[in-house]
């Protein structure tokens, strides 16, 4: 045994079993793994009178992928790809031995741990949801690179090879039985075993479809055909139409497919390695996996964050059943709480667990009785008194202060003393709100974001009174609901409400200064945006801008007067209030949807610079200048939040890593001298607060460089 | 030095390039043949005189590969010693055989090249030559996106209109069947014959002489589809950023015919044809072949056309008559403005949107054409342009003689 890898014999079936078993939770691939699985590779076909091999892990997952930290450290690419050539010609050495080799997937086998799985010759899986399969490396700003991108082609077909890997799919078993993903499913670990050992014994002769002469593609199309071009056109243009090119990992992997299934197996995966190792060392690999997985797990894992063992929490009230209100319900409800949903008006609330149900049919694997039970746990009320079991009481009632006050003190009245109150204001104080609270230290602030049901971030605001244990007992519920908190410190807007304004204002402000309102929306898309600024300035609606333009007014006692306030005002005056109204930036009626003529009426000069690259500067400064205050101030408590707020609540550019890895990759000092040349033109809120100025002086990183 | 004389120019009729076609059940080499022996007849030619055969071929796979030149050589019956090469730069392929068979003469290392070009659309299927043009990295690097996407981006850029492209045309259909009737292309077209000397085709048979705005109003977009569902359009927009939505203007009835079809153009210089008893109709005073954007692709007859202009000391205004290669409407729509020519001037006699356009054929055909219609008119000067696959254009400026 080493590192964790035995190979067992079974003398009378003539079976090995390689067991995959690393010392901690799980099996990852690195050079540990490389040299445990050779060497059991090789005792298992010194095994006299082998008749075939079945890979298996002694962990709960099979194996869910590479040793990030080793991806992520790596930047040497003549070191890297000799290391990926290693593993290449393991798994080759692996599906060419001459005997049939089967992959018990008796748990998830993902990324590399899926690459294991397509190097055997026949995968059976254990028949649960719980079991995923798939090759989502370009979530993490890479491709597969043991074979990934060349064995899955070549064992599902070219198209769906293609959606697997450039969408970086994860499908559960029951789909990846349907995808051809895995080959068989068995509802126990031990029938997967027999499984395994029963089609060894049935096909003494495996052989890889690609070893095996007159291989052709399955589904259809072969590659270098009028067909496989067409599909590579279609499918390359989609993405781009999707990502405005501002990914490089899916790129990699649509092209590391076409020019590898051009030539043979091994010539393919050569073209793959090119491919895997330009992207692993690439800037925005080092970005993506630092943020989506340390960060994100970090997050995830509440780290660094008061702990409570038990919340305390069995019964969420939600007031407010609006399109949020009804959403929280359902989320709460979904997980087991018991939810008490109130309105006002009878209509809204039944709009409100209309929306519940209407929820719940989506959720098409739940059984009809899981499905009732779920909603069972849904009670709507119009009666205040109905709260008083509540432990957790959000409202999330319209934007008013004087309104939410009431409903605080009203509901405050009929709630246990030890019950949690919290605010889903995205923007006012959760200090300021908390004035009409008996118990200041009971109340927090649960900013969500819309639509609940998808989106994963929540935004935890502590005001100066929130209670520790408040704070800790909420993060516990946010776990159970599966959200990823972040936590910030009050003040206006908290950060992403104030991050993401400044980014749609600065697309109006764009507006007032006479740019091309077409090309500030793609500025935004090509560097990475999720959604151009306009676009989104429609959802959420003009008239929710203009009224928190009206609030800071009232919270900063002085008029707010410049060319987006103006904008966004006469938008308004005009009725073009948005997306619901039908017209606001755009114009609804037009087939396909079209940015509003009149905006240039609305221009108040003409620009001197503009272009592409000028507009999607001013986008992102703004923003990161923004993330870089609310750490100034101390609204941020942690890098990490930062980034995983701004990209997982508004949509920040995902490939960047987040705005302070844009600011490092950008460099702090040239951020700061375009920041203070925007300020010179266009006024002090454009200046970099003191914390990038110092770090420009010392020649500082918000993170470390790789 | 030493110039370049045009001794004659032939084209077989053209087919309509699919199954039902006339020209379907004849191989490409044929067509090619055809037009080698039409050429090498009516001049009673000596083909052991023949330093070289340029021919413009843009699928070079299947029947057509291979070097179809030099099988055509042979099957048209020319002196085996005559030798040939086929070339590729897609569209302005045939025009391209003429210039390199003229630079061949004029530098004097020649003194008689047939230059021509051949595709039969309807055996080998355009873009089965695969290519690295497809490649996704080409996609990703440069926004490139099929044809018929970049000439709908060349309209909406340059403000053509759907009224613009239809109008258009309508004008090609009514001056190709008028041409056809005062048998403008007599002079020029050979028609092609069995092996029995039965006629197989005799004239153009794409042309849709009724044709009226009113029954192309009734089509829709050829790549809106495409274009907005399958990412295409977006795909442009990388170069293009400023074009909110591409207005997709272009359908089958205002875009070049795919046809069958064959050319042959005897060049050479001054002392051969004295050599060979000929008489020269025109000569080649300028070239010119230039790349451009590849996404908006279609672009760059303007800056071909100048150049040659420039290489001839010529004017836009010193040109008689144009032959601006009707690949998608917008194209002639937008070279005319460009140059700043009026439709007077432009395809006189109709063009591919009638005609039809056989990729790799089209160069050299468009050179016999506006030679005849300068003869017809007793006029001087003559500019020949055709836009190009991957962004390139090509122009040839010839003057009687």
């Amino acid at each position: 045994m080493s590192n964790g890898f035995s190979a067992q014999f079974d003398a009378e079936t003539g079976i090995a079993t390689l067991l995959m078993q690393m010392e901690g939770r799980a099996n990852k691939i690195n050079m540990a793994f490389g040299e445990g699985f050779a060497a059991a590779l090789d005792d298992c076909l010194a095994f006299e009178g082998l008749k075939g091999i079945i890979v298996a892990s002694g962990h709960k997952d099979f194996c869910v992928g590479a040793d990030l930290d080793f991806v992520y450290r790596s930047r040497d690419a003549a070191v890297f790809r000799d290391q990926v050539r290693q593993v290449n010609a393991l798994y080759r050495k692996l599906e060419t031995a001459g005997v049939p080799v089967v992959a018990a997937l008796t748990g998830s086998a993902l990324g590399g741990g899926y690459e294991v799985a397509l190097a055997c010759h026949h995968r059976v899986a254990l028949d649960s949801p719980a079991v995923q399969l798939g090759l989502p490396e370009v979530n993490l700003g890479v491709i597969p690179g043991a074979g990934g991108t060349q064995r899955l082609p070549r064992l599902i077909g070219l198209q769906a090879a293609l959606e697997h890997v450039a969408q970086g799919k994860i499908v559960r078993a029951p789909q990846a039985k349907k995808a051809g993903l895995v080959d068989d499913l068995q509802p126990t670990r031990e029938a997967v075993l027999e499984a395994a050992a029963a089609w060894i014994a049935a096909n003494p002769r495996a052989k890889q479809p690609w070893d095996s002469k007159g291989f052709r593609y399955p589904g259809g199309v072969q590659p270098d055909t009028g067909d496989a071009r067409n599909l590579f056109a279609a499918g390359a243009a989609m993405l781009v139409k999707k990502t405005a090119g501002a990914y490089a990992a899916p790129e990699a992997a649509v092209s590391a497919i076409y020019e590898g299934t051009l030539v043979g197996l091994d010539a393919g995966l050569e073209v793959e390695t090119t491919y895997f190792v330009n992207r692993v060392v690439s800037d925005q690999a080092k970005d993506m996996i630092r943020t989506f997985w340390y960060h994100k797990n970090a997050v995830d894992k509440q780290e660094g964050l008061p702990r409570a063992d038990d919340a305390r929490v069995e019964t969420v009230a939600i007031l407010g059943a609006g399109m949020m209100g009804a959403g929280l319900a359902f989320v709460f409800a979904q997980r087991g709480f018991e939810v008490l949903l109130k309105d006002i008006g009878q209509e809204a609330l039944e709009r409100g667990l209309a929306h519940c149900q209407a929820q719940a049919g989506k959720l098409r694997h739940l059984s009809t009785e899981d499905r009732d039970a779920l909603l069972s746990r849904i009670t709507g009320t119009l009666n205040v008194e109905d709260l008083a079991d509540a432990d957790l009481v959000i409202e999330a009632v319209f934007e008013n202060i004087d309104l939410k006050h009431e409903v605080i003190r009203e509901t405050e009245a009929v709630l246990s003393p030890e019950a949690i109150f919290a605010s889903n204001t995205s923007a006012l104080p959760i200090g300021d709100l908390a004035k009409a609270s008996v118990r200041p230290a009971n109340f927090i602030g649960l900013h969500f974001f819309s639509p609940v049901e998808k989106m994963p971030l929540v935004e935890v605001i502590t005001a100066e009174g929130t209670g520790e244990e408040t704070l800790a007992r909420a993060l516990k519920v946010m776990g159970t609901i599966k959200k990823t908190p972040i936590v910030v410190n009050d003040g206006y807007g908290f950060y992403t409400t104030r991050f993401f304004s400044a980014y749609i204002m600065e697309a109006a402000q764009l507006v007032s200064e006479g740019h091309d309102p077409v090309l500030i929306e793609w500025a935004a898309r090509q560097a990475g945006m999720v959604v151009a600024p306009l676009k989104v300035f429609d959802e959420v609606t003009l008239s929710l801008a203009a009224h928190g333009l009206d609030m800071r007014e009232k919270y900063e006692g002085k008029p707010l007067d410049f060319g987006a306030a103006r904008v966004v005002r006469k938008m308004v005056g005009l009725g073009r209030t948005g997306k619901a109204a039908g017209k606001g930036f755009y114009d609804y009626a037009a087939q396909p949807r079209k940015l509003w003529d009149g905006l240039k009426d609305l221009a108040e000069g003409t620009p001197e610079v503009t272009g592409v690259d000028y507009l999607a500067d001013r986008l992102m400064l703004v923003q990161v200048n923004e993330a870089a205050r609310c750490l100034d101030e101390g609204i941020l408590r942690t890098h990490r939040d930062a980034e995983i707020g701004a990209i997982l609540g508004v949509g920040f550019s995902p490939a960047s890593g987040g705005p302070l890895a844009w600011i490092d990759r950008r460099g702090v000092r040239d951020v700061v001298e375009k920041l203070d040349a925007l300020a010179a033109r266009l006024g002090d809120h454009y200046a970099p607060p003191a914390l990038l100025r110092r770090m420009a002086e010392n020649g500082e990183r918000f993170f470390e460089k790789v | 030095m030493a110039g370049a004389f045009i001794y004659d120019a032939v084209r077989t009729p053209r087919g309509r390039g699919k199954s039902s076609g006339s020209l379907h059940t004849t191989k490409a080499v044929d067509l090619l043949a055809t037009a080698l022996r039409g050429l090498r007849d009516r001049n009673e030619l000596d083909t052991s005189a023949i330093d070289d055969v340029t021919v413009g071929c843009v699928t070079q796979v299947a029947e057509q590969g291979s070097c179809i030149a030099r099988t055509g050589v042979l099957v048209a019956g020319y002196d085996e010693r005559v030798p040939a090469v086929t070339l590729n730069r897609f569209c302005g392929s045939g025009l391209e055989a003429v210039n390199e068979a003229a630079a061949k003469v004029a530098s004097g290392f020649m003194d008689v090249v047939v230059a021509g070009g051949v595709e039969s659309m309807s055996r080998v299927k355009m873009g089965s030559d695969g290519g690295a043009i497809w490649d996704p990295t080409m996609e990703f690097a440069y926004g490139t996106v099929p044809q018929g996407i970049s000439a709908d981006l060349l309209a909406t850029l340059h403000g053509i209109t759907r009224q613009d492209v239809d109008a258009f045309a309508v004008a090609s259909q009514k001056r190709a069947a008028a041409a056809w009737e005062r048998r403008a292309f007599a002079k020029s077209v050979v028609p092609v014959v069995d092996m029995n000397g039965l006629v197989v085709l005799d004239r153009d048979e794409h042309i849709r002489p009724d044709t009226t705005m009113e029954s192309l109003a009734k089509l829709s977009p050829s790549f809106e589809m495409m274009g907005r569902n399958f990412g295409l359009d977006a795909l442009t927009k990388k170069r293009y950023p400023q074009v909110e939505h591409i207005d997709h203007v272009h359908h089958a009835g205002n875009a070049s015919g795919i046809v069958d079809g064959a050319a042959a153009v005897l060049v050479g210089n001054e002392d051969a044809g004295k050599r060979l008893g000929l008489k020269p109709r025109a000569r080649i005073r300028a070239m010119a072949s230039i790349g451009d954007e590849p996404v908006i692709m279609l672009s760059a007859t303007v800056p071909a056309s100048q150049r040659a202009l420039q290489k001839a000391g010529m004017k836009a205004s010193d040109i008689d008559l144009y032959e601006i290669n009707e690949a998608f409407a917008a194209v002639p729509l937008y070279t005319m403005q460009g140059l700043g020519i009026d439709h007077d001037k432009v395809n006189v006699d109709g063009g591919a949107i009638a005609m039809g356009h056989p990729l790799g054929a089209t160069g050299a055909i468009l050179l016999g054409t506006v030679l005849d219609a300068l003869e017809a008119r007793d006029l001087s000067t003559g500019l020949v342009t055709l836009c190009i696959g991957g962004g390139m254009g090509i122009a040839t400026i010839i003057e009687r003689v």
